[in-house]
């Protein structure tokens, strides 16, 4: 990659000058070095997580949804909370990934690896929720409109859980291939540096596709690159769109709402910077990256949760303005009893996490603290958990004939699933940082001379 | 018989009913069959073993898949049996025996097994409608805890051993001069009146004593003071315009429920006006179903009961012109005037001669001034018939006393306890009785249910089920119904007329004696017939025969002793508070209490299910510091009742209300369809509820609170239309007072905001309504669908809340006709009732603001079947769609489970499977109706219109040539309603009674402003009364 000349004025990538040798050292490091006890620690138990979720998963689908605590007036609770906030959180992933790349936001090479490993993950925990929902969960294919012979069934097209399937599923994939097709520079590095014979050497020589370094390589490598940009941009904006039509074209109030596209796609941002920072702010001290996830990343990455949170608060504002301005009884019935109504606490709490504790990130020095960044990013992710819950089954337990409202509360098999989810997530995250090279190195190599002196010998600060 | 007060009903069964089933009577030789559940057991696995066979097979064979014939050889019937065509459902006219008001019923069969019961719509009491205990009862009839044999010592014998044990000790018995007690309940039956005198007959020592322990012992006895004679008066509310109740549930478990709600919905019916042709004013201590319909209600407790009686006699007699002291003595002066009530008793007066006194204490003084009132009102003769008097209840309070003390005076040889009574239990004084009997050699019990009675009998010769026996009923003078046998007995029982004719040395069938009985009593006393055998036809084909001509003389009005002065009760001590024990409506006295669907049938008023309450009013719970759920200690003597507390508005202070017939732990396992374990464990509760039989003999009990709180197995969470924080009105079930209503159509003040409640009688529904009855659309809402076009038929409903009861039969009679699971206690506490229609109850005020005495609305609340089906959009896989006839259908097999429709459903009566019910009670499964699936789990279902009746009465117009007529076709909800307050039909039909109902001035939708257009419309209530709810007591 030509690096082209920056000012010096600006702030290098990486915190430290490095040569090419020294990034693929290092980020190749974890791989290379084999395990840590750390890391065998957090994978059992991430694995011990999984287990419990699956455990409680299979006594669901063997026994029967009323496992759950859900009942005649609330229909959806915790599955489609846990759904609509992995999906949310895989948005960042994307965004990083993607939309950063078209605008040339260079800092992105730092994180963009495992922030689309992230998005992975998550997507792959929100997909299992709307499977397991299901009351017949082994017919989850009848929702794909292919061709059979019973007759005229067919799928019903004006269904948001049809489009949703449609949706995610294009998300993954395309999320998926985007994110290998990247991996792809790094996986032959992988190969080279590996023993001949070894079945390292096999694998990634496999998982490579014959990497060979030309620059004809290079050159379509970077346009598949883009072009894969292109069409994942628009998911990113799409994908929680029509989640949030799952809502918005109900006749539910507080689902029914014209507002729920921008609001839910900057929630899904919101929450996303929020898991990435989670991530990233543990994963450079264990992995021992913090020449290349800097401060700067941390800074950035806390700008934009700032940002998406004020739209968010904004769209909880208007939500309310409408509720009330619009005089629909039902609508402002469904806020008064949010915030008034036996799940008050969720609300005031979602509130407080979403709409006061990001105001912290307009200074400075809490954006350079760590701790702090973490425990505002782990609030804003229990924030956006709770909103979704909020949406769901505050709107649904009271809605319009009074004689059916009936309250909701978890059974411990939904919160195993939901720890289950987690253990997914992460174990998938723990084999993602030993297997597979945790940074973009080829793209951070790019990057290395950025705003540094062409002699090398720049400064950081 | 009044036929012209029977409105025209269309009667489609009549056509199809089945003749006199050509079945042999049941001898012991018959009945003695092989263990039928054995059968079914091997049954099962022989077809699981074939399913399996059968499986493998066709995966071998999938190229020419085809159906095989079982592998073992199948037998058809050599000979077609008349009438049993494989498939078809074959009505029967029989009787219901759930309770002493035996109404006529129609049992509807397939393929020789009865699977719903229905009112028989010629009976001239009950008019074709049937109460949920009606309904219920055909799954008693499966009930795999009924005895299936004779036992003696707890052993199972044989009914010849059983007979010569008895035989030999009543003659014993006799030879000593020791007494024969016959215990029983009411006994209309003429053929087993006629067993028992046989059995007298042949031990003269015989002695037969009858109670009811849901007596009107107090009405009788009152009668026999005011008219020498002890007789229970026909009701006629028909034919009253002012009807006040007093203690008594007439509408909802109190003598014969349907019968007087049938006839009070009769009398209330206007002809063109929205406003009830009859006012009905209820004084009672809690909070009834019948208070919750009566136009104006007071509160009062039991203590004071005697004094508004004599209030209301005061009035009525100072209006009247009369004078009461010529009768008897004036209200004691110390007790204060209830609001209100001299305001009932001018209505009262008003109507002479059209109005009376309907009194269920059971206070003989009472009932006497009761009966003093109702002579001022000139109600004898015209609203209260003593010629054709009811027979259902003539149990006397004093008859189980007496035998008490002639069993403890050894006096007694052999108690035999028919089946329609558990004395051990439904009786207060079941403790002394239970002492009693050890001091007498034999009891026999006849029941055919394990009860209490027939626990501790020494011997047990259990009866049949009344829709496996012959047998006849006299619920009123001039009103005979025959019991029909539709299948043969399911266990080796033997009717009771035949255990009582063999002890007496008989050995004949009942159906020979009954025949006998009708020859010589019933054949002579009509002209129709010449042969008795086309007259035991049709009487049989009927079920029901009515003899115009039997009537007693009318008893003349002597002036009775006056009442002797009371001594003023102690007033209440600390933790004491009058007690109110009450039948429910859902159990009644309790001789269901192993049925599921009674069970989990939540009360209409406190809308909890799965056992009783302790109901009081909020004031006292407050005073008491109690909440709900609460456990309180009913302690009287040395009885002690633990159950919860809950909270009824509108009930009078200082009382505490508790229902019968519950608490009848270990006796038979409930069969609910528990929700199946598979891996861990699933919360399952058993049985519930507290025996409360004692506080029948008690006015007052002491009140202790527990620190143990049992959250109440309630559907519905909340009471109020008004919503909480914000104070607003959510006015979906409709409710205005005829007063409001002629204001607000009075011209001058149509346009004022006070009305605006009342303002469905006029702007909002006609547009609407109109356009539904003609099937249009998208009149009064902007819609981006294309309408629905309705060619041939466009179902729909229409529901009058006015007529309305809440008495829930409708809720049964749905689970009957559509095979809803039971999911029993801890699945209803979690809100996961199954009931495709369930019964909505309001008060008015809200839950921060409670009214003392609240206005009740019920809304019966189904699948409205909307044209913009807000399920219908969402669903991803097409499984709820709309037929061609307006029906919003589900397609159980298509049908993944995403629960999306019912999020979307606004009025939240979509259902879903949460677990597989167990099935695993295979007797109770032959209920299940063959025409409806039986859903698995994780698929959701709804009410559909009993989509099934609908394609069975189109066929049967088919087959006939012609188009269905108005009326044919009828949902179960429908059918059995008593007040036929729910109508179906066609709205694409103008002259259907649904369209016309539903173009009426007071129709509207519910949830109207969503443009969902139901095709259920709603006919708001009114209620009969000047204006305001309370302005009447205030004044």
């Amino acid at each position: 990659m030509s690096a082209p000349v920056v000012s010096t004025l600006r702030q290098p990538l990486t915190s430290e000058p490095k040569s090419c040798h020294q990034v693929s050292d290092e980020i190749l490091a974890p791989i290379e070095r084999g395990p840590t006890a750390l890391w065998w620690a957090g994978l059992a138990v991430s694995c011990t997580a999984l287990l419990i979720g699956s455990v409680a998963v299979t006594h669901q689908i063997w026994t029967g949804i009323g496992t759950w605590g859900l009942n005649k007036s609330v229909g959806w609770a915790w599955d489609i909370t846990n759904f609509v906030f992995w999906v949310g959180i895989g948005h960042a992933g994307t965004l990083i990934s993607a939309v950063l790349l078209l605008f040339r936001q260079r800092w992105r090479t730092g994180v963009n690896r495992s922030a689309e490993a992230m998005t992975i993950f998550a997507v792959m925990c929100a997909g299992i929720f709307p499977l397991i929902h299901m009351g017949r969960p082994w017919l989850a294919f009848w929702m794909a409109p292919y061709p059979n012979m019973r007759g005229p069934l067919w799928v019903n097209f004006r269904s948001p859980l049809l489009w949703d399937a449609f949706a995610v599923s294009t998300y993954f994939t395309v999320s998926a291939v985007f994110w290998y097709v990247g991996l792809i520079p790094d996986l032959a590095l992988a190969r080279d540096r590996a023993v001949g014979g070894s079945w390292k050497k096999k694998l990634y020589g496999l998982a490579s596709l014959g990497w060979n370094g030309s620059a004809r390589t290079w050159s379509r490598y970077e346009k598949v690159c883009l072009l894969l940009a292109g069409l994942a941009t628009p998911l990113v904006f799409s994908v929680h769109t029509i989640v949030s039509f799952d809502f918005a074209t109900s006749v539910v109030p507080g689902w029914h709402s014209t507002i729920f596209p921008p609001y839910f796609v900057c929630g899904a941002i919101f929450s996303g910077m929020a898991m990435v920072l989670t991530l990233m702010i543990i994963a450079r001290r264990v992995l021992r990256f913090e020449s290349y996830i800097t401060l700067g990343h941390i800074g950035a990455m806390c700008k934009m949760t700032l940002m998406t949170s004020c739209v968010v608060s904004l769209a909880y504002m208007t939500e309310w303005f409408t509720a009330w301005y619009g005089g629909n009884p039902n609508e402002w019935f469904v806020v008064v009893n949010r915030a008034l109504g036996p799940y008050r606490g969720f609300f005031w709490l979602m509130v407080f996490c979403n709409m006061l504790v990001p105001q912290l990130f307009w200074f400075e020095k809490v954006r350079r603290c760590l701790p702090a960044v973490f425990v505002l990013a782990i609030l804003v992710n229990v924030g956006m958990w709770l909103e979704r819950f909020v949406i769901i089954v505050t709107s649904l337990h009271r809605d319009y004939l009074p004689s059916s409202w009936a309250e909701y509360s978890p059974t411990w098999v939904e919160i195993a699933t939901f720890i289950g989810s987690f253990g997914l997530f992460f174990t998938g995250f723990f084999l993602f940082a030993r297997f597979l090279p945790f940074i973009a190195q080829s793209e951070v190599k790019g990057v290395i001379r950025y705003a540094r002196a062409p002699s090398g010998g720049g400064h950081a600060r | 018989m009044d036929a012209s007060d029977s409105p025209e009903r269309p009667d489609p069964a009549r056509p199809d009913r089945g003749r006199p089933l050509p079945m042999a009577p049941s001898t012991p030789e018959h009945a003695a069959e092989p263990d039928a559940d054995e059968d079914r057991f091997d049954l099962l696995r022989r077809r699981e073993f074939l399913g399996l066979v059968g499986a493998g097979f066709a995966g071998l064979a999938l190229p020419e898949c085809s159906l095989h014939r079982p592998a073992e050889p199948i037998v058809p019937y050599l000979e077609q049996p008349e009438e049993l065509v494989p498939g078809v459902a074959v009505p029967y006219a029989s009787t219901c025996g759930a309770c002493p008001a035996e109404c006529g019923v129609l049992v509807t069969c397939r393929d020789g097994r009865p699977i719903k019961m229905e009112g028989n719509p010629e009976h001239p009491l009950s008019r074709g409608g049937l109460c949920a205990r009606g309904q219920a009862s055909v799954l008693d009839l499966y009930d795999s805890g009924r005895r299936k044999g004779p036992a003696s010592g707890g052993e199972e014998t044989t009914w010849a051993e059983v007979d010569a044990a008895v035989r030999r000790d009543l003659v014993a018995a006799a030879r000593a001069g020791r007494q024969i007690a016959i215990l029983s309940g009411t006994v209309t039956s003429p053929t087993l009146s006629a067993a028992i005198g046989e059995l007298q007959r042949v031990f003269p020592t015989t002695r037969h004593y009858v109670y009811d322990p849901l007596s009107v012992s107090a009405i009788l006895d009152a009668h026999e003071r005011t008219h020498g004679r002890r007789v229970l008066p026909w009701y006629r509310l028909e034919r009253a315009r002012a009807i006040v109740g007093i203690d008594a549930d007439f509408l909802g478990a109190w003598l014969s429920p349907v019968e007087l709600a049938a006839a009070r919905a009769l009398g209330r019916r206007g002809e063109d006006t929205d406003v009830p042709a009859a006012w009905h004013g209820q004084i009672e201590a809690r909070m009834s179903v019948t208070g919750a319909n009566a136009d104006q209600r007071i509160a009062a407790a039991p203590s004071t009961h005697l004094a508004i009686v004599l209030t209301l006699i005061e009035e009525i007699a100072l209006i009247r012109s009369r004078d009461p002291d010529a009768v008897l003595p004036p209200a004691p002066a110390d007790v204060p005037d209830l609001p209100g009530v001299r305001a009932m008793a001018r209505r009262l007066a008003e109507a002479p001669g059209r109005s009376l006194l309907v009194c269920g204490s059971r206070d003989p003084d009472v009932q006497l001034a009761v009966n003093v009132c109702n002579e001022l009102l000139d109600a004898y003769g015209a609203t209260l018939d003593l010629t054709r008097p009811s027979l259902q209840l003539q149990g006397s309070d004093a008859a189980v006393d007496e035998l008490i003390a002639a069993a403890a005076d050894g006096r007694v040889g052999a108690v035999i306890v028919l089946g329609n009574v558990n004395p051990l239990r439904d009786h207060p004084r079941a403790a002394e009785l239970a002492a009693a009997l050890d001091e007498v050699d034999l009891t026999v019990s006849l029941s055919g249910r394990r009860d209490e009675t027939s626990e501790r009998a020494d011997v047990v010769c259990p009866d049949h089920h009344p829709l496996e026996a012959w047998g006849d009923a006299h619920p009123h003078v001039g009103v005979y119904s025959v019991f029909q046998p539709v299948l043969a007995p399911l266990g080796d029982t033997r009717a009771a007329v035949e255990s009582l004719l063999a002890w007496a040395g008989r050995e004949v069938s009942a159906w020979e004696v009954q025949r006998d009985v009708w020859r010589e009593v019933l054949f002579a006393r009509q002209e129709r017939h010449i042969s008795f055998d086309a007259f035991w036809d049709e009487a049989v084909h009927d079920g029901v025969l009515a003899l115009e001509s039997e009537e007693l003389a009318a008893p003349r009005w002597r002036r009775p002793e006056p009442l002797a002065a009371r001594p003023t009760a102690a007033a209440l001590a600390d933790g004491e508070l009058e007690v109110d024990p009450y039948a429910s409506v859902a159990l009644g006295d309790g001789r269901q209490a192993s049925n599921p669907w009674l069970q989990e049938l939540p009360d209409p008023i406190t809308r909890a299910s799965w056992g009783n309450v302790a109901s009081v009013a909020p004031a006292t719970a407050a005073a008491l510091g109690l909440v709900e759920g609460r456990v309180v200690e009913l302690s009287v003597g040395g009885a002690t009742m633990r159950l919860p507390a809950h909270v009824q508005p509108g009930m009078a202070k200082g009382v505490v209300a508790v229902a019968l017939g519950h608490g009848r732990r270990g006796m038979s396992e409930v069969a609910a369809n528990y929700p199946t374990v598979k891996m861990f464990g699933i919360e399952r509760e058993l049985l519930d509820g507290a025996d409360v039989t004692p506080l029948l003999a008690v006015d007052r009990v002491r009140v202790r609170l527990t620190d143990a709180i049992e959250p109440l197995a309630k559907v519905q969470r909340y009471d109020y239309q008004t919503e909480p924080f914000t104070g607003k009105t959510r006015p979906w079930a409709r409710s205005t007072t005829s007063g409001a209503l002629a204001a607000a159509s009075a011209p001058a003040e149509h346009g004022e905001a006070d009305h605006a409640e009342a303002d469905h009688g006029g702007d909002h529904g006609e547009a609407d309504h109109g356009e539904a009855a003609a099937g249009g659309h998208g009149g009064g809402h902007a819609t981006l669908w294309p309408g629905h076009r309705y060619d041939g038929h466009r179902w729909g409903l229409a529901i009058d809340l006015g007529a309305c009861t809440g008495c829930s039969a409708c809720v049964i009679a749905c689970q009957a006709e559509n095979n809803v699971p039971v999911v029993g206690k801890a699945e209803v506490r979690k809100s996961r009732d199954m009931h495709w229609l369930r019964i909505d109850r309001y008060y008015d005020g809200a839950e921060d603001a409670p009214v003392e005495n609240p206005d009740v609305v019920f809304q019966p609340m189904l699948c409205q079947h909307c044209d913009n089906a807000p399920c219908e959009t969402v669903c991803p896989v097409l499984a709820t769609v709309h037929s061609s006839e307006g029906l919003n259908v589900q397609v159980y097999n298509r049908c993944v489970g995403t629960r999306y429709c019912a999020n979307n459903c606004p009025y939240k009566v979509r259902r879903f499977n949460w677990f597989d019910y167990a099935h695993d009670d295979l007797v109770q499964n032959l209920v299940l109706n063959p025409d409806v699936a039986v859903r698995t789990r994780g698929v959701m279902e709804k009410c559909s219109l009993c989509t099934q009746r609908i394609s069975a009465g189109k066929s049967r117009a088919r087959t006939e040539g012609r188009e269905p007529l108005d009326g044919e076709i009828e949902p179960a909800c429908a059918q059995t309603c008593p007040t036929e307050a729910i109508v179906f039909g066609d709205l694409n039909d103008p002259k259907s009674r649904v369209a016309q109902a539903a173009s009426r001035g007071r129709a509207y939708h519910v949830l109207d402003e969503l443009g969902v257009q139901p095709s259920i419309a709603y006919l708001g209530r009114v209620r009969n009364r000047a204006d305001e709810p309370h302005e009447e007591e205030r004044s």
